[in-house]
């Protein structure tokens, strides 16, 4: 068995509040302050949780971590966006005359932690399937904007590379289509019909809900199953528990993000104002 | 008052297929005492306020520096400053002026480092680990970090830090230092014993693997998956030629892997954090896993070193700084999350 090199995270812990060491409060979530968070913030801000890695994590790091994504989004607008929305961004790229680029596509993957977040955006242009993956934290974006806020039937949309290009074709001058504020996010329920075979990858052992039947020859799915997640998994309760973030530390991150997207919020609407002000003259 | 030796002296084990390597350099001597299980919760904490107030108040513990400090030198192009120890907390992005991403890793120079002793080239010469090639250059100087309560360590362990005025420290480890470099005892290090645009060596002890085949350890093939293998699909295959009637030194071979002292050198301080003491130091691969310690001093490579504008000597002192201290740092080249977006349009980046 290896030997263990390193300080266990709790140890690290238990040195930094002791009373013969000086080391400052880490601070948290304000605790006076009774607000209710919306209980799908974990869903709006899923960055915003840290690794469940347990033996990677700190607390000082996920700290100055999260004060630099604050700052960033006082500087610019990172609005709400889902797999399946259709987004707009703007980058500033040396190679192009303008010196800017801007691409619309629909948001087929979300992932990342802290400030390695990114979205992969997908869409076809000129017959030729194209895909940008953006980092969310990263200087070089100018703007990010949802064109069509909703949500589909998946997790992913990777397979919109097996569909006709119809799925993933949207035009770049696609204006923006705001919902009224206060409802729930739409779900989209479209069903894709896949190309036939062959594909990237085997869509049939993915539990997918947002294909219709491929009408495969019976032994396909008998391979699947047997590769599929089996039915007591589900059900594991500590793979459940060191895959995800506990209840106690994601209601204090969120708490947390709540108190600090009100500056944010009315940091981003004097911006817009001022925007508006500036086109006027 | 009595004078122990740190025990810094290399020691090896002969045992057969075992190969441990040398050279200590971070050690803890401590021997954890019995906790009396026969206090009552109320004295317990009557003897945990005491310990916390020993340091403060007892004149046996008196700090040396309240004697007054010693006389500071100009830093020449020989002097080498004393290092300070950090614990790894793990890498972020960060992104340059340019919009370039560099990878960073985050080093927590814990806060209670303090000098624990000083010696002089003369008396560091007649001690166990001094090495020939030396000559009379360098003296030493043990740094310690993490205070923790002296019930858990044994009477001779603690005594060692009476000089220094400081609690125990659960980690030690030395640094070679120049002449002019010399610190007193009792000195507190922090993370403004560097700047930022600094350039530092780190060293840390790689992950422990254990004992690992040669397709693991080397990155060798092993042999054919299929046409007949058996039992050897992960194996080495030969290791000897056809003239030599020997195994070559040095040969690649299962055996431990990692668990070694291993130095990056010329790695670039991109920020600093006071608050906190925390350097983002440019690289993603400092050794070791998250929460090892960290051995990081002003970087031997000639041409990284900055004799011009010359580091703080012998290290970083409250009074030197005229303002109030800012909470961050940061290098010249390095984007701040507070500023716009990049803007390459007016041609300024």
């Amino acid at each position: 068995m290896p030997k263990r090199l390193s300080l266990k995270p709790e140890e690290v812990e238990k040195y930094r509040k002791s009373k013969l060491i000086d080391h400052p409060d880490v601070p948290v979530a304000e605790k006076t302050q009774r607000e209710t968070v919306p209980a799908d913030y974990r869903f709006v801000f899923p960055e915003f949780l840290p690794d469940p890695e347990y033996d990677r994590r700190d607390r000082v790091r996920e700290r100055l971590e999260r004060d630099d994504m604050y700052r960033r989004r006082m500087v610019i607008e990172i609005p709400e966006f889902y797999v399946g929305s259709i987004m707009a961004v703007t980058i500033a790229d040396e190679q192009t005359p303008s010196k800017e680029s801007r691409f619309v596509g629909i948001c087929i993957d979300r992932g990342g932690i802290g400030l390695r977040a990114f979205f992969i955006l997908r869409n076809v242009v000129d017959g030729l399937g194209v895909e940008i993956m953006y980092e969310m934290y990263d200087p070089t974006v100018l703007s990010i904007e949802t064109l069509l806020l909703e949500k589909r039937l998946d997790n992913h949309l990777y397979y919109l590379r097996d569909a006709p290009p119809e799925y993933s074709t949207f035009s770049f001058d696609t204006e923006a289509i705001p919902i009224p504020k206060g409802t729930a996010i739409p779900v989209n329920p479209l069903k894709v019909k896949l190309n036939p075979r062959p594909w990237l990858e085997r869509w049939e052992r993915q539990d997918l809900k947002g294909i219709q039947e491929l009408n495969l020859p019976q032994k396909f799915y008998d391979r699947a199953e047997i590769h599929a997640e089996k039915p007591w998994q589900k059900h594991d309760l500590m793979k459940q528990y060191r895959s995800n973030i506990n209840a106690d530390d994601t209601e204090q991150v969120m708490k947390e993000v709540h108190q600090r997207k009100k500056a944010i919020d009315r940091e981003n609407t004097r911006r817009r104002k001022e925007a508006i002000f500036k086109n006027k003259k | 008052m009595k004078t122990i030796c740190f025990l810094f002296s290399p020691v090896t084990h002969q045992i057969r297929g075992k190969k441990v390597h040398t050279a200590l350099k971070v050690t803890t001597q401590a021997l954890a005492t019995t906790k009396d299980k026969s206090l009552t919760k109320e004295n317990q904490e009557f003897l945990d306020n005491v310990v916390n107030d020993l340091y403060a108040n007892q004149p046996e513990y008196r700090s040396p520096l309240a004697d007054g400090p010693w006389k500071r030198n100009v830093y020449t192009k020989r002097t080498l400053r004393t290092g300070v120890l950090a614990i790894k907390l793990g890498n972020l992005p960060q992104w340059s002026k340019d919009g370039k991403k560099i990878t960073t890793t985050l080093l927590q120079v814990i806060v209670d480092n303090h000098v624990i002793r000083y010696y002089s080239p003369e008396v560091f010469k007649t001690q166990a680990g001094w090495l020939p090639r030396w000559s009379d250059k360098y003296g030493s100087v043990v740094v310690g970090a993490l205070s923790t309560d002296p019930r858990k360590y044994n009477e001779q362990y603690n005594e060692q830090f009476l000089e220094a005025g400081v609690p125990p420290k659960r980690k030690l480890t030395r640094f070679l230092v120049t002449q002019d470099a010399a610190i007193q005892p009792g000195t507190p290090l922090n993370a403004m014993h560097f700047r930022p645009g600094d350039f530092v060596d780190c060293s840390a002890k790689t992950i422990h693997h254990g004992f690992q085949g040669a397709v693991k350890r080397w990155g060798f093939k092993g042999l054919p998956k299929t046409h007949g293998t058996t039992k050897k699909h992960r194996s080495v295959g030969g290791i000897g030629g056809k003239t030599i009637v020997s195994v070559w030194k040095g040969k690649k071979m299962p055996g431990v892997m990692g668990g070694k002292w291993r130095t990056l050198k010329g790695l670039k301080i991109l920020r600093i954090n006071t608050k906190y003491n925390v350097l983002y130091v440019k690289g993603q691969n400092i050794p070791g896993e998250t929460h090892t310690f960290v051995r990081i001093n002003d970087t031997v490579l000639p041409l990284r070193r900055k004799t011009e504008n010359p580091p703080p000597m012998p290290t970083w002192y409250p009074e030197d700084e005229s303002e109030q201290l800012a909470e961050e740092y940061f290098d010249e080249d390095l984007f701040q999350f507070t500023n716009e977006s990049l803007d390459l349009k007016t041609g300024t980046k």
